[in-house]
């Protein structure tokens, strides 16, 4: 059996396309990691400024000053310390960017002018400690894991599509009536296919994590999401989870998409004659979720789990809602991307198990 | 060991390619015969597992060859007339996969992939990818991956296609020598080889098996019925129209040999001629090989 999936994975791995969109998809985290970083911009609002490495070290010089629990005298030293009081032409001080701490406190403390709305912290985080620092790239490396992990959606497809109906152009012949064609093969491929979606699936995030530590550094994982400038995505996940925590999920939520996908894939693998009607009807059931309305709050958004583009597309599912402390919901899309995968490795084993040539 | 067809019959659709069959195979070597469309690949798919019969079973030994599965299965050698293969693989990575599909263990899968690639004239290029190899060269790793696992029961379509006379000489001693004590059965057009090797011979017709016999029981059927005669070589195309033609030879003296099929002496001075597999087959498949 071992040697059967030793076999399978090296078909799977050797053919060109899968090569090709693997390298494109490394490619894209490396480009998205590099561009984002070389894109940081960062005042402190009192003379320095700079872009790439400089903004970082800005960002960070800036958090330093204030890091710890967020505390209303720590909002009142911030508001007068790092927000303008006017900007140019009279913009509104919420939508002036100078440093990420800086958009963070102006977004939720201060007026149109920047000064104290008359908020405290505790009208707008309650009653949770929300540790503040330097989260700004650990949050820019979860949005662009998000962009990542559609495309990686997408490479298990093209992986996977042809390993059923690849071997339809005549080693079917062969392999069904071998002694083991039917049985273990079949149970080999499906093997194989799932730990091709995972070990790439560990590539992948191994390459954008180690970006993100090249990059921005091990700062900031104890830190909460909360408290993070206007424009970052992580602001519609309403809980009070650490970088760390919210990219673990994002880690999970990447396997699960990988393992999710490839369970629907190796069913229309089985099931079609051609690897490029597998290709498409794998891409179409994969992507046709997102394009249905979806509840917007609340456990109504759990059967969101149950589909794999939802994973990838972790906000949604982030925001379904919480059991307790850091575990939320999103962690039923574990068993509903196993469910998915044993469902679809089972009913795949068994079209190829009862085919016929033709 | 005996492999026997009761009522098989395979339908595609309104089309029967194979009829009610009935026939018992025991070991030995058959050669099935049988113009395009006879059903021959049908029948084979069908002893192979590669396909269920729409009616009729197969049993081995008395036992469903479907109900046997994997131990059915182990026995077997199969050579389809088209097979599929991996390009990036070379032809010992083929070998050594096929054998892992049929259980062979790991080591012993090794020495016998090498053994058999010697055996096809291919242990000079076991390491080479299968996407340079010619078609000949395709077919000879086909036929070595169908004897892998030292099959008892060794199917075999269409095998010499593509193969040069020197291989065909080859593939026709590896298979008297490997055929003890095994059932094997291979169709091809290349009637000669069926002569060569084959000890019965099954012809089969719009799917059926309408003649089933040693080679030389079989010709002797159509003793008095095989003709040559000679005739000008600017009519003998004529002659070819109308007649039941196995085979012409042109001569230096401005003549045409006509071997003919016939009831009767086709032209004045036509002579007997000792029958062959090539003359069965046109006579029992005289319409269908009409083009």
């Amino acid at each position: 059996m071992k040697n059967l999936i030793c076999f399978e994975l090296r078909k799977i791995f050797s053919k060109r396309l899968t090569q090709a969109a693997l390298a494109a998809v490394l490619l894209l985290s490396a480009f998205l990691a590099f561009s984002t970083y070389q894109n940081k911009y960062a005042s402190d609002g009192v003379g320095r400024e700079g872009t790439g490495r400089d903004a970082v070290e800005i960002e960070k010089a800036v958090a330093a000053k204030y890091s710890g629990i967020l505390t209303d005298e720590g909002v009142q030293r911030m508001l007068s310390e790092l927000v303008p009081k006017s900007g140019e032409n009279g913009l509104n001080a919420i939508y002036i960017f100078q440093n990420t701490l800086q958009s963070a406190v102006s977004a939720r403390f201060a007026d149109a002018q920047g000064n104290w709305n008359g908020l405290r912290v505790a009208d707008v985080f309650g009653d949770a400690a929300v540790k503040i620092g330097y989260v700004d790239g650990w949050l820019s490396t979860s949005r662009n894991m998000t962009r990542v992990s559609a495309v990686f959606a997408i490479f298990v497809i093209v992986m996977l599509a042809p390993v059923f109906c690849g071997e339809y152009g005549g080693v079917d012949y062969l392999i069904l009536s071998s002694k083991y064609g039917r049985t273990r093969c079949a149970a080999a491929k499906v093997i194989a296919g799932i730990l091709a979606a995972l070990s790439t699936a560990a590539v992948v995030l191994a390459v954008n994590f180690l970006a993100a530590f090249a990059f921005y550094g091990g700062e900031g994982l104890d830190c909460s999401i909360l408290f993070a400038q206007l424009t970052a995505l992580e602001g519609s996940v309403p809980f009070n989870i650490t970088c760390g925590t919210l990219l673990a999920y994002q880690a999970v939520l990447t396997v699960t998409c990988a393992i999710g996908t490839a369970g629907v894939t190796l069913v229309l693998s089985a099931a079609c004659e051609n690897q490029n009607v597998a290709l498409a009807a794998s891409a179409t059931v994969y992507a046709l979720p997102i394009l249905f309305p979806i509840p917007e709050t609340g456990v109504k958004l759990l059967p969101l789990a149950l589909f794999p583009a939802y994973h990838a597309q972790f906000v949604a599912l982030m925001s379904a809602g919480r059991i307790s402390g850091a575990l939320l919901y999103a962690v039923w899309a574990v068993p509903a991307a196993t469910a998915l995968a044993a469902t679809g490795g089972a009913v795949s084993r068994g079209i190829f198990a009862r085919r016929q040539v033709s | 060991m005996e492999l026997r067809t009761a009522g098989l019959t395979k339908q595609y659709g309104s089309k029967t390619a194979v009829k009610r069959l009935n026939v018992t195979l025991t070991n030995g070597v058959y050669g099935l015969l049988g113009a395009n469309g006879a059903g021959k690949t049908t029948l084979m798919r069908l002893l192979c597992t590669v396909q269920r019969p729409t009616r009729g079973e197969i049993t081995l030994d008395g036992q469903n060859i479907w109900r046997l599965g994997e131990r059915y299965r182990e026995l077997l050698g199969y050579l389809p007339q088209h097979f599929g293969y991996y390009p990036d693989f070379t032809a010992l990575d083929f070998l050594l996969y096929i054998a892992a599909l049929k259980g062979i263990d790991g080591k012993w899968a090794e020495g016998r992939s090498r053994e058999l690639l010697e055996e096809v004239g291919l242990s000079g290029e076991c390491r080479h990818r299968i996407k340079t190899f010619s078609g000949g060269m395709k077919q000879r790793l086909g036929i070595a991956q169908a004897m892998l696992n030292n099959p008892s029961i060794l199917i075999l379509d269409e095998p010499t296609t593509g193969l040069d006379p020197k291989e065909r000489v080859r593939f026709r001693n590896l298979i008297s020598a490997f055929s003890k004590d095994r059932i094997v059965i291979l169709s091809t057009h290349i009637v000669s080889d069926i002569a060569f090797i084959a000890e019965r011979v099954m012809m089969m017709k719009a799917g059926e098996i309408i003649l089933l016999g040693r080679p030389d029981e079989l010709t002797s059927q159509i003793n008095g019925r095989v003709w040559e005669c000679s005739v000008p070589t600017s009519r003998a195309e004529r002659y070819a129209a109308f007649l039941n033609v196995s085979n012409l030879r042109n001569e230096e003296n401005g003549n045409t040999v006509l071997r003919v099929i016939s009831e009767q002496p086709p032209v004045a001075g036509a002579v007997r001629a000792q029958p062959n597999l090539e003359d069965l087959f046109l006579y029992y498949c005289k319409e269908e090989s009409k083009p």
